[in-house]
């Protein structure tokens, strides 16, 4: 049992990669003709969230170290230069009447958030599957 | 005198099936939750090799129970073709959930109807 419990937990895990990968494609899109940041510092940057697969077992057998669940280890920043566009009305444009855009590009987003779609119905079926059999398991000898 | 043996290696084996079974669930669910993690590798183990041995093992009359530490594993890593270096498929890793799942149910349902052919001889034939 103790094992499908563990299945719950990596499937779990691998919703929460994945919501918090449909985060930051939102927060992209909703900032991609974001010119200036709180702090004023030039336009909004892309958040790109970094996912890491950990161990579930490091000390087990090499078929337990084998089994990965993902962790969400940060968000950070792109490191695409802005996107520079000519428009000498825009009130943050420079000197040279430049305006720095995000360096965001809505279909990229568009595509990346049906994947992030995807691979959680993946992560919810497997859920689901695994009740099905924890249930079952428990109706042995009934 | 030899005493009558109720639960024979049968069950033993079911039950190594069933942790295996549960294991291969595992590893499947790792491989989807990390479809979207650059460079991980989708991993495989040969079940059919596993299950061969486990048989083999508790067919032969062991006492105990093998575990599957003793039994060599080799798990495949398979070979990314996407550019972020990930190598897991979702279909055919939610093809394997599917069938995992089945393959677990279709054993229960068997130890199940072992056990209910135990209890009718044990309550006289009478249901």
């Amino acid at each position: 049992m103790a094992d499908l419990l563990d299945t719950f937990n990596i499937a779990a895990s691998g919703l929460t990669a994945e919501r918090v990968r449909l985060q930051t494609i939102a927060s992209n899109m909703a900032n991609a003709r974001a010119t200036r940041m709180p702090d004023g510092s030039g336009p909004y940057r892309r958040q790109v969230p970094v996912f890491e697969a950990r161990s579930v077992d490091p000390f087990g057998t090499e078929l337990e170290q084998a089994i990965a669940r993902v962790e969400v280890q940060g968000i950070k920043e792109s490191a695409e230069p802005p996107i520079q566009v000519y428009d000498p009305s825009h009130p943050d444009a420079d000197a040279q009447g430049y305006v720095s855009y995000p360096s965001v590009n809505i279909l990229q987003e568009m595509v990346d958030m049906m994947s992030a779609n995807r691979t959680y119905e993946a992560n919810a079926s497997v859920v689901d599957s695994t009740r099905t059999m924890a249930l079952r398991a428990l109706e042995i000898g009934k | 005198m030899t005493g009558i043996k109720l639960f024979d290696g049968m069950y033993d084996g079911l039950e190594q099936v069933l942790d295996l079974r549960s294991r291969q669930h595992a590893l499947t669910a790792a491989n989807l939750s990390n479809a979207d993690t650059p460079d991980y590798r989708a991993r495989e183990i040969d079940f059919d090799h596993l299950l061969r041995e486990v048989m083999e093992r508790s067919m032969d009359g062991h006492e105990n129970p093998v575990s599957e530490a003793e039994i060599e594993v080799e798990i495949r890593e398979l070979v990314p073709w996407s550019r972020d270096g990930n190598s897991v498929d979702a279909e055919r890793e939610s093809a394997k959930l599917a069938s995992n799942t089945l393959v677990y149910n279709a054993l229960v349902t068997g130890i199940d109807r072992r056990l209910a052919m135990l209890r009718f001889a044990a309550s006289d034939g009478k249901i």
